[in-house]
C-alpha cells in the first residue's frame, strides 16, 4: 500500500513534493521565475490593444492637439485673416490678453457668466437631481417611468438651433404663445419684453435650463437605480423617516454622481455658444454675451484670430482650474469609499 | 474526448504561484485539485482554459497542444466560482450561448437546452433571470451551460463551494451521476476537503506551488506524503505536535517540545524513526485516533494521558474536544452521547499505531519516504 501508491502512480505526480515554495521568500523562487519574459495573453493579440489605443490617439492629435498648439501660437501674434492669408503676423507677447482682460465687454460677459452659472448650470443640476429623485420615488411603476423619462430627455435630444428658434418664437413679446398664455391666466397686465437689455440673459437660461435639465436627471436618475435596495431595507428596519432617508443615505451615497452631473454642466457652460447666438446674438448692446460667445464673435466673424485665441485660452485656464478643483473633490469623495 | 496532460506549468505574477506542475487527467477520469484558498488552484484552470498564459510548459488535450491558443478553439468548457451568468438573458438563453455561438440550428438548441435543465432539474427556471433564482439554481445554471459545450475537458472552479449545506451535498451527489461528466476529462477544484475525496477519482493536493501528492481519496487521508496533505485533509484538522526522539527504558519515545507530553512511539513504527537522524519529528495525530475517557475510568492501551478539558462543542452526530495534556493541546472526536465540562481533567487513549511521523524540516511523511 505505502510504495504501491508511488510505483502505480498513472501519470502525472507529486513533483511539489521534494521542494519549498515560499512566496515571502525570493531564495526559494525557482529558476525559470527570475529568468521569464513577459508574455503577451491569448485572448486578443498583440497588435490590437495597440490599434485600438493608436488610432484614437491619432485622431486626438489631428483634431485637439494641432489646433490648441495653433491657437496657443496666435494669441501670441497679432494673426487676423488678412495676415493669415499673407503668412506675415508678427510677435506681440501678451497684448492679446491685455486687451482681452482690460476690455469691459469681457469684465460684462464674465459677470454674465456667473449669473449663467448659478441660474443655469447649478439650477438644471439641483432641478434635474429632484425630478429624478421624485421621479424614483413617486412612479414606481416601469413603464410610467419609462414613459416620464422619455418626455423629460426629449428637449435635450433636440438641436440647439431648433431650440433657440423654437424659445424665440414661444417668447416673441407681442405676439408669442408664452406672453399670451401669462396674459390669459392674469399673471401679468402687459407683455414682458423677453429680449431687451435687462431680460435677455434670463431668456436664454430659461431656454437652456428647458433644454439641459433632462442631463442631469439621467445621470442622477441612474445612479439612484444602482443604490443596493438593502440599505433602504436597512434604513427602514432602523426606523428612518423619509427625510431622514434622503438626507442621511440617498444625498450622500449619490454625492460623486451629483458632483459628475455639475461637472459636465460646468464644462458646457464655459463653451456655452449655440443659444446665445441664435437667441439674442449676445445683445441688444452685449448685454447677454458671455465669454466663449465674444471669443466666436471676435474670431470667426470679426476675425481678429490673435485676440479670439486669448479669449479661448482665458477660458480653458479658468475652466481647467475649475474642473481640477472638481475632480479632486470626486477623488476624495471616491477615496473615502475605497474606489479610488 | 481526450486525455488532459499538464507538463512542466509554470505562471507567476509577483511571486511564483505554480511552479513546473505535472498532472494527467485521463479521460472520463473525474480529477479533484484540492488546496487551501490562494494556493492557485483557480490559476492552474485558467491556465488550462486560456484565460492566462502560460510562462513556461505545456498543456495538451489528446494530441493537441493546445498552450498557445486562444480560449475558444480549446475545446475546453469552464464554470466560474462567481458563475458568470449574464444577467440579462434568461435561464435558457444563458445555457444556450455557448450553441449560439457556434451557430447550431434554432430547433437543435432548443432540444439540447431543455435536455441539460431537465438533467439538472432547473427546467421550470428557463425564462427566468439570474437575478430571480436562487444561489443553487444559478449554479446549476452555470453547469448546464458548461455542459451543453460537449468539450473535451471539464474545469469546474468551487462550483459548490458558496451554496448552503443541504444543496451542496445535493449536488455532490448529482456530480456523481452526471454521465457528461463522467465521459470526459474532469478537472475540478476545491478547498473543501469532504467535496475532494466525495467527487474524486483522484486527487491532488496542491502546495508548494505544484501537487504535494495524488492519489485516491484513501490514499491521501490515510498515506499523507507531506505534513501540509494531512494538515488539509480532515475536519476538525490533525493535531500536529512538535516533538523530539529520545529512548527510555529500551524503547523509542517523543516529547513534545512545547510541553512534558511523552508518547511512546508505537512498535512498527521504532525501527524506521530509529535509523531517522534527526532528533527532532513532528507528529500527526488525528483527533478520531483520539479517545476520550472519563477521570477514573479504566483505560488500556499503550498511550494514555492525563488531560483537562478546554473545549467541548457537542455536534450531534458527533463531539469535537480540545483538551490540554502536558502543555499541548490536542483535538478528540467523541461519541455523541458524550458530555463533558469545561475544566474537568479527562484520559485521553491515543492509538499510538496510527501516529504519522512527518520530518520536521522537510514536512514529508517519514513512513513513506
Amino acid at each position: 500500500m505505502v510504495d504501491g501508491s508511488a510505483a502505480d502512480e498513472p501519470s502525472g505526480g507529486n513533483s511539489a513534493l521534494g521542494r519549498r515554495l515560499d512566496r515571502g521568500d525570493p531564495a526559494t523562487f525557482p529558476e525559470w521565475f527570475n529568468t521569464r519574459k513577459p508574455r503577451a495573453n491569448l485572448i486578443v493579440a498583440r497588435w490590437v490593444p495597440l490599434a485600438l489605443v493608436g488610432l484614437p490617439v491619432l485622431v486626438l492629435f489631428c483634431i485637439v492637439v494641432y489646433p490648441t498648439v495653433w491657437m496657443f501660437y496666435h494669441a501670441l501674434h497679432d494673426t487676423n485673416m488678412m495676415r493669415l492669408f499673407q503668412s506675415n503676423w508678427s510677435w506681440v507677447g501678451f497684448e492679446n490678453f491685455a486687451t482681452v482682460l482690460s476690455s469691459p465687454r469681457f469684465g460684462d460677459s464674465v459677470v454674465h457668466l456667473g449669473i449663467y452659472l448659478t441660474f443655469g448650470a447649478c439650477l438644471q443640476v439641483l432641478l434635474g437631481a429632484a425630478l429624478a429623485l421624485i421621479l424614483y420615488e413617486l412612479v414606481k411603476n416601469n413603464f410610467l417611468r419609462v414613459v416620464f423619462l422619455i418626455a423629460m430627455v426629449l428637449p435635450m435630444m433636440l438641436p440647439p438651433s431648433i431650440v433657440g428658434v423654437l424659445w424665440k418664437f414661444l417668447l416673441t413679446p407681442s405676439n408669442g404663445a408664452i406672453n399670451q398664455a401669462l396674459l390669459n391666466l392674469g399673471l401679468i397686465d402687459q407683455h414682458i419684453e423677453w429680449f431687451n437689455a435687462g431680460m435677455s440673459l434670463w431668456t436664454i437660461i430659461i431656454a437652456d435650463v428647458w433644454n439641459w435639465t433632462a442631463l442631469p436627471l439621467l445621470i442622477v436618475y441612474s445612479g439612484r437605480v444602482s443604490l443596493p435596495p438593502a440599505v433602504y431595507e436597512a434604513a427602514r428596519v432602523d426606523g428612518a423617516g423619509t427625510w431622514t432617508t434622503l438626507r442621511r443615505i440617498t444625498l450622500p451615497m449619490l454625492k460623486e454622481v451629483i458632483a459628475i452631473a455639475f461637472i459636465v454642466r460646468f464644462m458646457d457652460a464655459f463653451k456655452f455658444v449655440d443659444l446665445v447666438f441664435i437667441m439674442t446674438s449676445g445683445g441688444p448692446a452685449q448685454s447677454s454675451e458671455l465669454p466663449a460667445y465674444i471669443a466666436f464673435q471676435r474670431g470667426l466673424r470679426e476675425f481678429a484670430i490673435g485676440e479670439a485665441a486669448a479669449y479661448a485660452i482665458i477660458i480653458f485656464l479658468v475652466s481647467a482650474v475649475l474642473i481640477t478643483l472638481f475632480l479632486k473633490y470626486l477623488k476624495k469623495v471616491l477615496k473615502a469609499q475605497g474606489f479610488a | 474526448m481526450a486525455r488532459l496532460e499538464i507538463e512542466g506549468l509554470c505562471k507567476g505574477w509577483d511571486f511564483p504561484v505554480i511552479d513546473r506542475l505535472d498532472l494527467t487527467v485521463e479521460e472520463g477520469e473525474f480529477f479533484v485539485v484540492v488546496g487551501p484558498s490562494g494556493i492557485g488552484k483557480t490559476t492552474l484552470l485558467r491556465l488550462v482554459a486560456g484565460l492566462e498564459r502560460p510562462d513556461a510548459g505545456t498543456i495538451r488535450v489528446g494530441e493537441r497542444d493546445i498552450t498557445a491558443l486562444p480560449p475558444y478553439r480549446r475545446k475546453v468548457a469552464m464554470t466560474f466560482e462567481s458563475y458568470a451568468l449574464y444577467p440579462h438573458l434568461s435561464v435558457f438563453e444563458n445555457i444556450a450561448s455557448p450553441l449560439r455561438a457556434r451557430g447550431m440550428a434554432k430547433a437543435k438548441i432548443e432540444e439540447t437546452v431543455i435536455g441539460v435543465a431537465k438533467l439538472l432539474r432547473i427546467e421550470q427556471l428557463l425564462n427566468r433571470r439570474p437575478g430571480e433564482i436562487s444561489g443553487g439554481q444559478k449554479q446549476r445554471t452555470a453547469l448546464g451551460r458548461t455542459l451543453v459545450a460537449e468539450p473535451d475537458v471539464f474545469l469546474l472552479d468551487e462550483p459548490i463551494s458558496h451554496l448552503d449545506a443541504k444543496i451542496r451535498h445535493e449536488l455532490r451527489l448529482q456530480f456523481h451521476t452526471l454521465e457528461e461528466l463522467r465521459s470526459v476529462a474532469t478537472l475540478y477544484v476545491t478547498h473543501d476537503y469532504a467535496e475532494a475525496l466525495s467527487l474524486g477519482d483522484r486527487i491532488g493536493v496542491m502546495g508548494n506551488g505544484g501537487l504535494l501528492q495524488v492519489g485516491t481519496a484513501r490514499e491521501i487521508f490515510q498515506q499523507p506524503q507531506h505534513l501540509f496533505v494531512a494538515q488539509h485533509l480532515g475536519q476538525p484538522s490533525i493535531n500536529v505536535v512538535e516533538a523530539s526522539l529520545s529512548r527510555a527504558d529500551g524503547s523509542l519515545q517523543f516529547t513534545a517540545e512545547a510541553g512534558s507530553l511523552a508518547l511512546p512511539v508505537a512498535g512498527p513504527h521504532s525501527e524506521t524513526l530509529a535509523a531517522h537522524k534527526a532528533g527532532r519529528i513532528t507528529v500527526g495525530i488525528r483527533p478520531q485516533h483520539v479517545q476520550v475517557a472519563k477521570a477514573g475510568a479504566e483505560t488500556n492501551g499503550a498511550a494514555v494521558v492525563e488531560a483537562k478539558v478546554e473545549i467541548f462543542e457537542a455536534l450531534g452526530a458527533t463531539g469535537i474536544l480540545m483538551a490540554e495534556s502536558g502543555g499541548v493541546k490536542l483535538m478528540a472526536l467523541t461519541p455523541p452521547d458524550a458530555e463533558f465540562q469545561h475544566g474537568e481533567p479527562v484520559k485521553l487513549a491515543l492509538r499510538n499505531e496510527a501516529f504519522l511521523y512527518f520530518d520536521a524540516d522537510s514536512g514529508r511523511n517519514v513512513m513513506i519516504g
